[in-house]
């Protein structure tokens, strides 16, 4: 199977469920994809100092993100030279030194091959400690304090391949004067499904709410009726941007927030006014959701932010990375709200977060038969009318349609293609 | 320890063993809002998320730690309520749950109103399809005597998983 444009048909909008549970298709990905986009792997504020680190994955690859001795920010594969053990085995933490358990090679914070045992009588000293460092991910940039990383020497700047959709994350992650940091710890989770079902409901998926988190609307938590929105294209809308990234907008109750609550989104609000655009300030601290290509979705709701990396475990398995993002400013007593609300909400046991596991888990496990292989999903929605505006960038469309998600898969046939 | 100390602790840990097994009967039988019904007004239902770190270096009281619980009783509500609308998904048509308790440990008893309890559980849960996941972990409660029944006043979950399954059940 080579062919694999032919799974997305740009004419009729349909997309072919090998897409989401066949392992050629797999393989293919983590070649074409995930080793030649900007893939994110961490916040500065997990990382402030010299010899800082954090263990993640780009694809399937192990990475390592250091920050060095001089206190620039590296990502290293997180394997050895010699064996390929993984170097660190640690979440995250502080050494000069990473020692692989097994034979007990030893790399510092520039990736460099610093100790080799039996380097005299083993190698004979003959071993080029130069040529056998950690393999080093070429290209590091933050976006905000949001770090990623891309294996393509040759790659786009992060700002160009992010493009329009750098607008909408700015809504988040600029909205205030001081910028966000990252809670300690963080949220990881195993489903059965495809890493694109996540990636594709984040990016502009609105559609699903009414039915598949129906619960949330029964007890009085979600819109009554069907997730329209009161106000299409200005505050209630979803956007197709450049490079397969969407985008979700939606202005929904906040819940009942407190008056320390109310008094930091007053002041989030007040700076955004300096910080964005008018037209993006008017947008502060809606409801926003968005998915950067591939992987990478961001969701923004009653003043938490999950930053999450649908991590790919073959065809139909997914593990999720999720951080918790807030304002360095926030007080103890809103930082406290804001942590609770994420895990009740969009964590492991979300209650919103609880269904989208089993419906992307369910997708993949019934869509290996060769009947319905060969009948493709539909991503028709809304197709022919977006609209591009004045105030805001990107292919806009009101709530609900599927523009933005079938950009991802107009990304990823074009990636695949190659 | 004092010979009376000893026989106050035991019979502690067999009053603890009754009410720890009443509950998980509650859970195993769907009995959602009795199992409430145990729980104090000013409850505290924590988890904090577990990391992989240098030995004894994770601290679940780190401030500002990610939690997958860390409710009040309202919250609690919210989640039995959204479980009986009939369109949890997650939990429709309802996964097979069994739940176990064992090494009860009383921790202390400061008086006759409270105590402090370890326990270790086992939750097992099978949905449609052969999907059977388990969750292990320990709990630290706080129990306290309000007009002669046992209410808990906090629960420190402490999961036994790095990367978890989604978490639809009540531990």
């Amino acid at each position: 199977m080579s062919d694999f444009a032919a799974l997305v048909d740009l004419d009729r909008c349909t997309v072919s469920p090998r897409v989401f549970n066949d392992q050629d298709v797999y393989e293919a990905e983590l070649e074409n994809i995930f080793t030649r986009t900007w893939n994110m792997v961490g916040h500065e504020s997990q990382i402030p100092e010299p010899n800082d680190y954090l263990t993640t994955f780009i694809g399937a690859d192990p990475v390592l993100l250091t920050r060095d001795a001089n206190g620039r920010v590296r990502a290293f594969l997180n394997s050895c030279r010699h064996r390929g053990m993984r170097v660190c085995r640690r979440d995250h933490g502080n050494t000069k030194l990473f020692s692989c358990p097994y034979h007990g090679w030893s790399y510092d914070s520039s990736g460099k091959l610093r100790g080799v045992p039996q380097l005299d009588n083993a190698y004979h000293n003959e071993l080029n400690r130069d040529e056998w460092g950690l393999i080093e991910v070429p290209n590091v940039q933050s976006f905000r304090g949001l770090l990623f990383a891309n294996f393509d020497p040759n790659c786009e700047s992060l700002e160009d391949y992010l493009g329009d959709m750098a607008w909408y994350l700015d809504l988040v992650l600029n909205r205030s004067k001081n910028g966000m940091v990252a809670f300690p710890g963080c949220h990881r989770w195993r489903l059965s499904g495809n890493w694109k079902l996540g990636a594709e409901q984040f990016g502009g998926d609105n559609y699903h709410t009414g039915a598949l988190h129906r619960s949330m609307v029964e007890i009085g938590l979600g819109p009554e009726g069907d997730y329209r929105g009161d106000n299409p294209w200005t505050r209630d809308f979803e956007v197709k941007c450049i490079n397969g990234h969407g985008w979700i907008n939606f202005d929904a109750d906040g819940g009942q927030p407190t008056d320390s609550q109310i008094a930091f989104f007053e002041q989030i609000r007040r700076e955004a006014r300096e910080t964005l655009t008018p037209a993006q300030a008017d947008l502060v601290l809606t409801v926003q959701v968005g998915t950067v290509f591939p992987n990478m979705s961001i969701l923004s709701f009653l003043g938490f932010t999950t930053v999450r990396v649908w991590h790919p475990r073959g065809p139909k398995e997914i593990h999720v990375q999720s951080y918790g993002l807030v304002e360095k400013d926030a007080p103890p007593d809103v930082r406290d709200l804001t942590r609770k609300a994420m895990g009740l909400t969009f964590s492991p046991s979300g209650i919103f977060e609880q269904d989208d596991g089993v419906a992307w888990g369910d997708i993949a496990n019934v869509q290996g038969g060769p009947i319905r292989s060969q009948y493709p999903f539909n991503y028709q929605m809304g197709h022919g009318h977006g609209k591009t505006m004045d105030d805001k960038p990107g292919l806009i469309h009101p709530p609900s349609t599927e523009i933005g998600v079938f950009g991802l898969y107009e990304k990823w046939r074009e990636m695949m293609s190659r | 320890m004092a010979r009376d100390d000893e026989s106050v602790s035991i019979d502690l840990r067999h009053e603890f063993e009754t009410v720890l097994i009443d509950e998980y009967w509650l859970l195993d039988n769907s009995q959602f809002e009795d199992w409430l019904d145990l729980m104090a007004e000013d409850i505290r239902y924590w988890a904090p998320v577990r990391e992989n770190l240098d030995r004894d270096e994770e601290n679940f009281f780190q401030a500002d730690l990610l939690t997958h619980f860390d409710e009040s009783k309202a919250e609690m509500m919210l989640r039995v309520a959204r479980l009986r609308t009939g369109f949890a998904h997650a939990e429709e048509p309802p996964s097979r749950r069994r739940h176990f308790v064992s090494n009860i440990k009383i921790l202390d008893a400061p008086d006759p109103n409270q105590a402090k309890v370890a326990s270790n559980f086992i939750i097992f849960r099978s949905r449609p399809g052969h999907e059977e996941h388990l969750f292990v972990g320990s709990r630290r409660d706080h129990w306290v005597r309000l007009n002669n029944n046992w209410r808990l006043q906090e629960r420190l979950i402490i999961f036994d998983h790095d990367i978890i399954e989604n978490i639809t059940v009540f531990v």
